[in-house]
């Protein structure tokens, strides 16, 4: 059975241990959000996936294989990533940071064939940047490199799809353009996905799991009802009874109000005092 | 409105698409080619002895096998051609098309537009070694050339292997670190450089003329030298200009991209190192080419490391070529440091093409 596996995993930053013992599991055609507050994790586990970062402890497996015994080159075939800041150089076309994304099924000596145009020119259509094509990056806004980095992704082939936040400099319609385009590909090609996503509402909209995590260790895992309630963003985030139904489709929504922060005033947490 | 737009694909067609300016980077290559040729042909020609252009072509067509021409032309021509003006072209052309790779390679390494092949420490280190060369009190003759491009060679190479472990965090190579480990290296050799030649007496003038560059001294066995080295370099970096242009994302994405980031950095600074020293030990530290080169061509072609290195090594191997035939005919029969030429001819041009291109971004 093919997935990506967890096994207690800890990251240290020097003698930091950032991520403890965190284990879970994703199959294809799932999409498990990465939530939790700012420097709880999500971005270090992001990164030791993706093998950019050193395991203190633990194991992480891609389809049975050790994630850092394999060859970079077949991980980088097999696993895709969208970072949370793209930066991308400035003067290559939109067309050229697509076609980077052949790069691991390319030898040295190989060029880019036919093929990989084809592929890269197919991801750029289902990601509509192909009217992006001729580009340079600096020309473009922070959706359309999002979405050009998700073409790249695409166009590397891989089974599973990391993303750090992607929507994280984005306006309410490019991220739900964004994600909608990830949810898609994730059913349309039986994608493991893994998103670590800031915004409750959207972790609660788009993940089929949730994986909430806090100084670095998991606090909580389940569906977004499992995991998205009153208890757990209290004792997780400090904010106080602000998670409500989704007026349409029933999924936890958090809904914030002033004055529910340790720095409040006592006059703001007068019910409905600010609005 | 979203879901809509982003649709799975319905066609499914390949359509490679006409980026226009692959076609004129082909072009660019092509037409670089001949102008090379053209080139190598027209400074030849030029000298203290004016020959003829078809003299030139017969005598080089003669040499090629199985082509048979009787010479109309006296030996002395052909000897001028051959042994005297000929590997000074070639020369000149190896050094312009090294010097704008290994500038080209350290920008794309460094992800720095200032990067020049003499960041970090080759120009110093062979400075001083050619300083040395020239101060002490014998020479060695062996392999039909001096000490001092010897000792400028082995002096490039120790300075940047000492910058590299100064700049070395265990395994990985910061490129930060790296640049300022080779800039204040550079600064310390520079003194030591600038002491000696104060001190040097009657050796200055030979000193500060191999420091600006020269090509007068070539022969045959300078080339001979310096081929192997830069032919090798080329092939290494050309191999590695695909991880060249993913290595200009961060490096983190290079890796996530199947890229062993360190392993290439490696190579590739050494390969550039390597081309670089080669280049200026026997014809000294020639400035502006390594930097401006590659932004000519990125200017005019793109930032695609895959076409911006082959373009950069014919476009060095041209712009030299000029910049030494000007160098030796502007003001016959003195000759002027080639360094001067490349950067009073050089830098006009450049800047006429950052206003007439006018791009905001080009690195």
């Amino acid at each position: 059975m093919i997935k990506l596996e967890l096994q207690s995993v800890g990251v240290a930053y020097g003698h930091n241990l950032v991520v403890k013992d965190v284990t879970f599991q994703v199959m294809p055609g799932e999409m498990v959000g990465l939530i939790g507050p700012n420097g709880s994790g999500k971005s270090t586990i992001i990164k030791a996936i993706s093998r950019v970062i050193s395991l203190h402890s633990g194991k992480i497996l891609l389809d049975g294989k050790d994630v850092f015994k394999m060859p970079r080159g077949d991980l980088a075939r097999s696993l895709g990533v969208v970072p949370q800041m793209s930066i991308l150089p400035s003067a290559f076309t939109a067309f050229e940071i697509v076609l980077m994304g052949r790069n691991p099924h390319l030898g040295l000596l190989q060029y880019e064939s036919k093929k990989d145009m084809a592929i890269t020119w197919q991801a750029m259509e289902r990601t509509a940047t192909q009217p992006l094509a001729e580009r340079i990056v600096c020309e473009l806004s922070g959706g359309e490199i999002q979405r050009v980095v998700v073409a790249r992704v695409l166009a590397q082939e891989p089974k599973s799809i990391l993303l750090d936040e992607p929507t994280a400099n984005l306006d309410i319609r490019h991220q739900i353009e964004i994600l909608d385009l990830i949810k898609s590909l994730c059913l349309e090609k039986n994608l493991m996905v893994v998103i670590a996503l800031h915004d409750l509402n959207l972790a609660s909209q788009y993940c089929d799991r949730l994986i909430l995590i806090n100084n670095g260790t998991v606090h909580a895992q389940g569906t977004p009802e499992e995991v998205i309630n009153s208890q757990n963003i209290k004792e997780v985030y400090g904010a106080d009874g602000c998670v409500y139904a989704h007026p349409v489709n029933g999924l936890p929504a958090v809904i914030l109000k002033a004055g529910n922060s340790r720095h409040a005033n006592s006059r703001d947490t007068i019910e409905g005092g600010i609005i | 409105m979203a879901l809509e737009q982003l649709k799975p694909s319905s066609t499914g067609q390949a359509i490679p698409i006409h980026l226009p300016h692959w076609r004129s980077r082909i072009y660019g290559i092509l037409g670089l080619l001949i102008l090379l040729t053209v080139v190598v042909g027209f400074a030849t020609t030029f000298g203290s002895v004016q020959i003829p252009f078809s003299t030139i072509f017969g005598t080089l067509l003669s040499k090629l096998p199985l082509v048979d021409i009787t010479p109309v032309w006296p030996s002395t021509t052909e000897t001028i051609i051959l042994d005297i003006r000929l590997p000074r072209v070639i020369l000149a052309g190896l050094v312009g098309a090294a010097l704008a790779v290994a500038g080209a390679t350290y920008q794309g390494l460094f992800r720095n537009p200032l990067a020049d092949p003499y960041l970090i420490g080759v120009a110093q280190g062979a400075s001083l070694g050619a300083v040395i060369g020239f101060l002490l009190p014998f020479n060695w003759q062996g392999m039909g050339f001096g000490l001092i491009p010897l000792l400028a060679f082995v002096g490039a190479l120790l300075s940047v292997a000492i910058v590299y472990n100064l700049a070395r965090v265990g395994k990985a190579l910061p490129v930060t670190t790296l640049i300022l480990a080779g800039v204040a290296l550079g600064a310390l050799l520079g003194s030591i450089v600038s002491y000696l030649i104060i001190t040097s007496g009657e050796k200055m003038h030979g000193i500060l003329f191999w420091l600006m560059g020269s090509f007068s001294l070539s022969e045959w066995t300078e080339v001979k030298v310096v081929l192997p080295y830069i032919v090798v370099g080329v092939v290494i970096i050309l191999l590695y200009s695909r991880s060249l242009n993913i290595m200009q994302l961060t490096e983190e994405q290079a890796q996530q991209l199947g890229i062993n980031v360190e392993k290439v950095k490696l190579i590739l600074l050494a390969a550039a190192t390597l081309i670089t020293a080669a280049a200026v030990s026997f014809v000294g530290t020639i400035g502006f080419v390594g930097i401006i080169i590659p932004h000519a061509v990125r200017l005019v072609w793109g930032a695609d490391y895959r076409f911006l290195l082959p373009l950069s090594i014919l476009t060095g191997a041209v712009f030299l070529i000029l910049a030494d035939l000007v160098a030796r005919t502007a003001l016959a029969p003195t000759e002027i440091p080639i360094g001067v030429i490349t950067a009073i001819c050089g830098a006009p041009f450049f800047l006429y093409l950052l206003r007439r291109k006018r791009k905001a971004v080009f690195f």
